[in-house]
């Protein structure tokens, strides 16, 4: 049942890479939010059930609605629609992000050991070095933060992996969650918008040598 | 441990609701009250060696940071007072809670005994920070803000994923990090590998070290000066302080000889960065920064370097503290006189404020670690710890790299002090109680150089010990 799950998820991985549209983006963050939560579910369904009540219902409300939901307020706030300037071709990004999976499949071959299950951890480095590629080649804000948050949704995916045994952690990722999208969606980029008039990182260059 | 978590966040948000200023030296007065009583209450009421519930205890590094961070902290809030005086009460009373609940933030991150708790206190300090950081409400500062919890953030999940795999190849039921130093032996070698390189980037942010050490240039950049002093002291101890407990719990693994060349390496980027850029940059708070990208790049050589090492880079970090930030507050003198800190512009300080631009160049002395500056002594160490394991290519490196620290040194400050001065002078007069004040920390530390009490010793000891 999980693996169906997490293949899905690598293709939201890979759609993100190639897409250029802001609502495309907010839409695969939602979708991954309730992916995540629906692996949490499967996964974690031997733990305490209140906890994984709490761990279910914090997923759904944070990843699957509120952070995608604060997405499409800032896209309808900056009414910022595309990413006109990117840094390299859709080809190039999806040329890194295909060798990107390939990198994560053979580190997670090299390491081929019991302690871990390899599925979710071979997906979460992937998950990382997608959202650092997002990061580094795309220029506008939004597109960083995506970056960010599907580096996020990655460690969450791996917290999962390992929290059956401690879903404290799985607590200690969501609360990640909270407080920095929140603080970076609602705040600061409100705030970047009005005050700088600026969507794009290039004009984010002044604090410099 | 919690009755400390909550006093001071509840004076913390005291603070907030203040109407005057006198109000807000009173909660300053309030809250370092209750920092030097837990201060005694643990080296003095038997705290010390203890735990406080599952999270937190307070052990020799902890204790020994966190009265540093006192005093830097007391510093940096009652340098605040006078250097934001005129100000909107509104912007210095959210600073001022900042400054207090950044304190907090960094007091939870020392005495933490478990890895997570460690992170989330590190998290909360990134919070914190960016407050500090937006208190000028300007484009710069919310530029520099925004990359600061972007980068910090980054930084902090990839962290955050390396304790994950950590905890992982351990398969500790707690990561307290006595069980998981006690089940790093067995543990997968790549997952170890990967852990450790994940933390350590995500840290960096924190450490002012290679890779991400931009965002901590930029946040003290924007930051008022007696922050500053305070961000690149007391919470760059808070990254160092969480990277030795890796370190330190590495220690018995197969990894660690490796752990250390990679130390090594990011110790000399660290340094090659900081030496390069402090030619380059044309801002005095920007300048320091570098300084301390240096510096810590120093001591993450020193753990590399391993045996005696470990200790010099205990010590240098600990002398660096009391510099750095005389420094950063000589620098807060600075801008009242100039309203700036541009370098090729500003000028003549020693007829402006004798006592400031003597505390700059012997701050500069004891930064360069010239003798009796305690700098000399743990670089000395760190080198002769280099020679003894025939590292010479590496010590061939660092005296190149200090020459040129040495050089951009002495050629800034001496053109503070003595070139002529290009740029408007602010109305308001230079303010020597502060330099003064200063001055002392930085007394402090050249009193180190010639003589390290017993107990300072041994609490290092204790801390270098693998």
């Amino acid at each position: 049942m999980i693996l169906p799950l997490i293949i899905l998820y690598v293709v939201t991985l890979v759609y993100l890479s190639i897409t250029e549209r802001f609502r495309n983006f907010a839409s695969l963050i939602g979708l991954q939010g309730w992916l995540l939560f629906a692996i949490a579910l499967v996964r974690l369904h031997a733990i305490n059930p209140a906890e994984l009540t709490f761990i279910c219902l914090e997923t759904l409300l944070f990843k699957g609605i509120l952070v995608p939901g604060l997405l499409f307020a800032v896209i309808r706030r900056t009414k910022t629609n595309r990413v006109y300037r990117s840094g390299s071709p859709q080809s190039g990004s999806l040329l890194l992000s295909l060798v990107a999976l390939a990198a994560s499949a053979s580190l997670t071959y090299c390491i081929a050991d019991s302690t871990v299950d390899l599925v979710f951890f071979g997906v979460a480095l992937y998950a990382l070095l997608s959202g650092l590629i997002l990061i580094v080649l795309r220029q506008r804000i939004f597109s960083h933060m995506i970056g960010f948050l599907v580096i996020e949704n990655g460690v969450f995916l791996f917290s999962t992996a390992i929290g059956v045994e401690m879903p404290l952690l799985i607590n200690f990722a969501i609360l990640l969650d909270i407080l920095i999208s929140v603080l970076m969606l609602g705040i600061f980029f409100m705030k970047i918008d009005s005050k700088l008039h600026a969507d794009d990182a290039d004009s984010l260059t002044h604090v410099k040598d | 441990m919690i009755a400390y978590l909550i006093a001071s966040i509840l004076i913390a948000a005291a603070t907030l609701a203040v109407r005057r200023e006198r109000q807000l030296f009173l909660a300053g007065i309030l809250f370092y009250a209750v920092q030097a009583a837990f201060a005694a209450a643990i080296l003095a009421g038997g705290l010390y060696g203890t735990a406080s519930t599952e999270w937190f205890a307070f052990d020799a590094a902890g204790t020994l940071f966190y009265v540093l961070l006192c005093i830097v902290s007391g510093f940096a809030y009652f340098h605040s007072e006078a250097y934001l005086r005129g100000n909107d009460l509104r912007h210095i009373r959210t600073y001022s809670a900042l400054v207090m609940l950044l304190t907090t933030a960094i007091a939870g991150a020392y005495f933490a005994s478990n890895l997570a708790v460690t992170w989330i206190f590190l998290e909360a300090t990134t919070l914190c920070a960016a407050g500090i950081v937006y208190h000028r409400r300007t484009g710069h500062s919310l530029e520099a803000a925004w990359k600061y919890v972007f980068v910090c953030s980054t930084g902090i999940a990839m962290a955050y994923l390396g304790i994950l795999l950590l905890a992982a190849a351990t398969k500790c039921e707690s990561l307290q990090y006595e069980a998981v130093a006690a089940a790093v032996p067995g543990a997968n070698a790549l997952y170890l590998k990967t852990a450790f390189l994940l933390i350590l980037c995500g840290y960096s942010c924190k450490i002012e070290l290679f890779p991400l050490h931009t965002v901590g240039i930029d946040a003290n950049f924007a930051a008022p000066s007696p922050a500053s002093a305070l961000i690149s002291t007391g919470l760059v101890n808070a990254g160092f302080l969480a990277l030795l407990r890796v370190y330190r719990l590495l220690s018995a693994s197969e990894v660690f000889p490796w752990v250390r060349s990679v130390l090594v390496i990011v110790g000399v980027l660290s340094l090659v960065i900081g030496a390069l850029f402090l030619r380059r940059t044309n801002n005095y708070k920007r300048f320091l920064s570098y300084s301390t990208v240096e510096n810590m790049g120093i001591a993450a050589l020193g753990l590399g370097i391993g045996g005696i090492g470990v200790w010099a880079a205990v010590f240098h970090v600990v002398c660096h503290t009391f510099i750095k930030s005389s420094l950063f507050l000589q620098m807060a003198v600075v801008r009242q006189v100039y309203n700036g800190y541009r370098i090729n512009r500003i000028g003549d300080y020693i007829h402006i404020n004798r006592v400031g631009a003597v505390g700059l160049l012997a701050g500069m002395v004891a930064l360069v670690a010239f003798p009796p500056s305690p700098l000399f002594l743990s670089e000395l160490m760190i080198l002769g710890e280099t020679i003894a394991v025939g590292k010479w290519w590496l010590v061939a490196c660092m005296l190149l790299l200090i020459c040129i620290v040495i050089y951009s040194f002495c050629a800034r400050m001496i053109r503070l002090c003595y070139q002529p001065n290009q740029d408007e002078l602010h109305p308001s007069k230079a303010d020597r109680a502060l330099s003064w004040s200063a001055l002392s920390l930085l007394v402090a530390a050249l009193v180190l150089g010639l003589w390290q009490p017993d107990f300072l010793k041994e609490l290092i000891d204790r801390i270098a010990t693998l």
